[in-house]
């Protein structure tokens, strides 16, 4: 009783205060700019696989005109490595199904690069296998477009795309219409239910990439920042000294300030994630995972809150564990700064277990250890925190 | 109600100490005042009795608690307004009881008989944050009121208020103390202790310099005083003298005879200057 009535006292502090509407206000904020200015699919280099089952010459002359052309440049030949993988192929005219099995591979391709001839700009590289085989293999694992263009009985060309079943309907339809003068155009779908049997990753386009980021962000970062301004609030005003003169334990007055802020960052991150996300994400495990790092984060914020009796005192620390917190985002855009010790800030693990929930296949069992991990560490700093207030009450 | 026994507090938690060695007792439905000058020690002590401050040295059993074990119950019984207001400014006057309100375990009093009690009447509804300091000042010390205590804890009740003001809350500490309210009340405001309070204590320097009713202290300490005033080199001279010190009335006699008295009149002794007479020193 006495926690739900600190509780909704601080909900009135907090919705007659800014903190509350700054939070939301970034939400909105951030989802406009991931909606506005994030496109789902950036423009980037595009990646084609290809076999040419005809002779070589005709392909030589081919690629040579359209070097003379300068839309074309040759370079150097690529050395892929494929690893072991077996998945289906589906006819979608005859839904005849081809099964194929591949161990570890090591090809090589001819490889040229396409060039916008007004921009200058490299916009495709085109990687032309040996065997049929090895295009397939390596467009499965690139989750690239491949094909194979083989001459017909007149010598025109037929067209054998092999997508990867999450192209819309209309590039399907496209590739009909593209190749429709040339004879028949054979299509093939790679059966993407056996892809998720195997356990390959499904990817997340680059709008939805940004929302574990915004998420963390949003959570754990402002509800540690905002828990530290409401208290700092309060001890300016001297009121959690009369909090301290009542039969109402510190522990309920500090565990309804984290309560709000839990409610405050499950509301802006709902704000971000269900307009981008929409049913994809399993909720349950998403609001679990959001309010114990909120919690885990709140507390830390109630604990270095304890050492300092202002905001302007407490800057240092805060900007510290700030930018601490915000370092595994630069290891999440860029894959490849990734050091071991990174991965021991708390943020990331809890980047990629966001990243797992808002993916299709997510991997329950890791995000609810980290679950467990964030409420263990949260509980023992929120202890702390609560040890530390009962003895600096009249500071 | 209270008993303290050989408390001492340092901040430096060295040989440094704003509490030093101090007893005494409060009992039942007592007002017991609590005298010093800035800096005496009066807010240490409180904030020991009150459990805000950690205890160091030494024995404090308030209302039957003793204060060394944490046992939160005890606030049921007890009442603390404090020297700096100290209330939420982004809640109304009213809010702000009724919260508070609902901190406590015992059946508490209404909120807005509270704030009419206290002359803030027309004002439940507005924040605390809109008040002036002696608005603030009067919902904490109505808020202490909440909970009906038995052990009632005045840090400064008046310090900052209009006079009127200051009447309204003097008699409210009365009709309490009527009721068989026990107040702890700490002032260096003699004339509040004088009326108020049954006993009272005097510290300096963290040090209980003596424990006694003010009746009492004016019968030891309250001789007749003259106040005199002459004129010297053209100048005006005032000076108080005891009529029992040897050493004062021959001064009478030298400053009558060889200057010109301008007034001359007798009076009893205030509380305030029993006190510079008992610790040398004033209470500001
Ligand atoms: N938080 C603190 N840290 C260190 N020293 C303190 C602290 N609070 C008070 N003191 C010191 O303890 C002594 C007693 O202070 P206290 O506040 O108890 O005086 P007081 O009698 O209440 O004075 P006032 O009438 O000004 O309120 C003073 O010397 C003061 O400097
Ligand atoms: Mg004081």
């Amino acid at each position: 009783m006495k926690l739900l009535s600190s509780y909704i006292k601080e909900m009135k502090i907090a919705a007659r205060g800014y903190y509350f509407y700054i939070e939301i206000f970034f939400a909105i904020l951030l989802l406009i700019i991931l909606l506005v200015a994030v496109k789902e699919n950036p423009i980037s280099k595009e990646t084609e696989f290809l076999f040419y089952d005809m002779p070589a010459e005709m392909v030589d002359a081919y690629y040579s005109a359209s070097i003379a052309k300068g839309d074309v440049k040759a370079v150097d030949d690529t050395i892929l490595e494929a690893k072991a993988v077996s998945f289906d192929v589906t006819d979608e005219n005859t839904k005849e199904v081809t099964s194929y099995a591949f161990g570890d591979e090591s090809y090589q391709f001819k490889t040229f690069e396409m060039i916008n001839t007004k921009t200058g700009q490299l916009t495709e590289t085109v990687y032309i296998a040996d065997s049929e085989e090895a295009m397939i293999h390596m467009s499965y694992l690139e989750k690239k477009i491949g094909a194979t263009m083989s001459l017909d009985a007149n010598g025109g060309i037929l067209y054998k795309y092999f997508t990867q079943g999450f192209e819309t309907t209309r590039l399907k339809n496209l590739l009909y219409i593209l190749h429709n003068e040339s004879g028949a155009a054979l299509k093939m779908t790679m059966d993407n239910q056996s892809v998720r049997k195997l356990g390959t990753i499904e990817t997340l386009n680059a709008r939805e990439n940004m929302v574990p980021v915004f998420i963390v962000f949003m959570g754990s970062l402002m509800g540690f920042f905002i828990v530290m301004a409401y208290i700092f609030l309060d001890k300016s005003e001297g009121v959690i000294r009369a909090f301290a003169v009542t039969p109402s334990s510190v522990w309920k007055y500090l565990l309804s300030k984290t309560l709000v802020i839990m409610t405050t960052v499950a509301i802006s991150s709902s704000v971000i994630t269900i307009p981008v996300m929409g049913i994809q994400p399993n909720y349950l495990l998403f609001y679990l995972l959001l309010l114990i790092s909120t919690f885990s984060f709140a507390s830390l914020g109630l604990l270095i809150a304890s050492f300092f009796d202002s905001i302007s005192k407490a800057f240092g620390a805060l900007y510290t564990i700030m930018i601490i917190l915000m370092l595994p985002a630069f290891s999440y855009f860029l894959p490849s700064f990734d050091p071991l010790w990174l991965r021991f800030f708390p943020t990331y693990p809890l980047l990629q277990s966001f990243k797992e929930i808002i993916m299709v296949n997510t991997d329950v069992g890791y995000v609810l250890a980290n679950s467990g991990i964030f409420l263990a560490g949260g509980l023992i700093v929120f202890l702390l925190a609560n040890l530390r207030f009962k003895k600096t009450l009249t500071v | 109600m209270i008993s303290v026994k050989n408390l001492s507090h340092s901040y430096s938690n060295d040989e440094k100490l704003a509490v030093n060695n101090i007893s005494f007792e409060v009992t039942k439905g007592e007002t017991f005042g609590f005298l010093g000058p800035s800096g005496a020690g009066k807010s240490t002590t409180q904030g020991i009795l009150t459990g805000l401050l950690k205890q160091q040295r030494g024995e404090v059993i308030v209302a039957g608690y003793n204060t060394m074990k944490v046992q939160n119950e005890r606030f049921n019984k007890i009442g603390v307004s404090f020297e700096q207001s100290n209330v939420y400014s982004k809640l109304t006057a009213k809010e702000n009881l009724e919260f508070y309100a609902k901190l406590f375990d015992v059946p508490t009093r209404d909120p807005e008989e509270l704030i009419r009690l206290v002359g803030l009447e027309g004002k439940e509804k507005v924040r605390a944050g809109e008040f002036s300091k002696g608005m603030k000042h009067r919902l904490t010390f109505a808020r202490s009121m909440i909970n009906n205590p038995e052990l009632w804890f005045l840090d400064e009740p008046t310090t900052g208020l209009d006079p009127t003001i200051a009447a309204t809350i003097k008699d409210i500490i009365k009709e309490q103390a009527a009721q068989g309210t026990t107040t702890f009340l700490t002032t260096h405001n003699m004339y509040i202790a004088d009326e108020l309070c049954d006993r009272v204590a005097f510290i300096i320097d963290g040090v209980i310099k003596l424990i006694d009713t003010p009746r009492n202290l004016k019968l030891q300490y309250g001789q007749k005083l003259i106040d005199i005033e002459y004129i010297n080199n053209g100048k005006v001279i005032k000076e108080t003298l005891k009529t029992i010190d040897d050493h004062d009335r021959k001064r009478i006699g030298e400053i009558v005879n060889n200057y010109d008295i301008q007034t001359m009149h007798s009076k009893e002794a205030t509380l305030e200057e029993i006190f510079i007479q008992v610790t040398g020193r004033g209470l500001v």
